[in-house]
């Protein structure tokens, strides 16, 4: 039994693991700023692998001090942003956050990021789940 | 029989009876039938300016002078209507705490400028930065700022009272959020980019999205528009 208990454990592992990821992240990215820029944005789109709907509830960062949902709107041709509670992913559908609409405000940063830094993101769902994506600081937007 | 032929039935253009003076109202007729068809050739002519291009920029139906304003970029030069005459320009409103819409926007007009990299320096456009948040745009972060995304841009600023001057008769707002608890706070901004031509003039807009390879054509083609040869 003791033994086994090694195999037990992964197999544990192993089946919470196959709950598998109920969201996944692609075209993540945050636009480069010149040094002493304390504010920076980061885009991504999620797709919701499940066939309920997902909220986006929180997003953090290890390099930033505070991280905020935000939404940009134009309104009589005058742009504002909005902090948005949550994002709701449709079950079986996906969000985009892309420059001019939804995004994630970045501020405070703990240290300077250049073009090819990579920054890690906490993702946190409705349904508790969260999900680490990493995020390249470049210049433009990846190809979709 | 022959008598009767030789007195041929009275016309409009032979008639024996009919005297000069008779023919006064035709011949006034006819003269001013002339007046309006040159007239109307002439106007036509005249306005033989090809009809205006079809652009996702806004084309003002007239070019609408700017008003007299003074800001001071970031080299600590003035700013002003003087400084726009002889060359096509675009102003753009932001402020550098704005992490979405204003990069966007400069990147955009970045690669415009590279699109239009084959004009004449003289007839490619002067990017401004103006910036609406002088409280924490200082010369120096301004500067590194705009020049991160094009070293040929020029940013500037002044007063709330100078920066409402130049954008009030244009119709561009700024308005500040209120400061959280560490004192950060929002600006909304008008997201336009204004074309400006060598007069000193608002001559176009752009709106977002912006398109930079769409931008650069239609500049192109409101410069032809207004006889630019290049």
């Amino acid at each position: 039994m003791r033994r086994l208990l090694p195999l037990l454990l992964l197999l544990a592992a192993a089946s919470a693991w196959c709950d598998g990821p109920t969201v996944r992240a692609s075209h993540v990215w945050i636009r480069d700023a010149p040094p002493g820029i304390k504010v920076l944005a980061a885009y991504f789109t999620l797709q919701n692998l499940t066939d309920k709907p997902l909220n986006l509830v929180a997003v953090s960062s290890p390099d930033f001090d505070a991280v905020m949902l935000h939404q940009s709107v134009v309104k009589g041709g005058v742009e504002s942003m909005l902090p948005v509670d949550s994002l709701i992913i449709p079950a079986d559908g996906s969000v985009e956050l892309q420059p001019g609409g939804y995004h994630v405000m970045l501020m405070q940063p703990k240290r300077n990021l250049f073009s090819g830094d990579m920054v890690t993101l906490m993702l946190t769902f409705s349904d508790k789940s969260e999900l680490a994506i990493l995020a390249p600081v470049r210049h433009d937007p990846p190809e979709h | 029989m022959i008598k009767e032929c030789d007195e041929l039935p009275p016309t409009l253009w032979h008639n024996p009876r009919m005297k000069f003076r008779d023919l006064l109202p035709y011949m006034g007729l006819l003269v001013l039938a002339l007046a309006v068809g040159v007239l109307a050739g002439y106007l036509t002519f005249n306005s033989r300016r090809p009809p205006p291009p079809h652009t996702d920029a806004l084309l003002l139906h007239a070019p609408k002078a700017l008003p007299d304003f003074t800001l001071t970029d970031t080299m600590a030069k003035t700013l002003d209507k003087d400084r726009l005459m002889g060359r096509w320009s675009l102003l753009y409103f932001g402020y550098t705490h704005c992490p979405d819409a204003c990069p966007t926007t400069l990147a955009a007009l970045d690669k415009m400028q590279r699109y239009l990299a084959n004009l004449p320096q003289d007839k490619r456009p002067q990017v401004y930065f103006i910036s609406v948040d002088p409280k924490r745009d200082d010369p120096k972060l301004l500067g590194d700022y705009t020049l991160y995304f094009n070293s040929d841009f020029v940013a500037a600023t002044g007063s709330l009272e100078n920066l409402r001057a130049l954008m009030g008769p244009l119709d561009l707002e700024f308005s500040y959020d209120k400061p959280d608890a560490k004192g950060d706070y929002g600006v909304n901004h008008s997201t336009a980019v204004i074309l400006v031509d060598p007069e000193a003039e608002e001559t176009a807009l752009f709106v977002p999205p912006l398109d930079p390879k769409r931008m650069a054509s239609d500049y192109a083609n409101i410069l032809k528009y207004y006889g630019e040869q290049f």
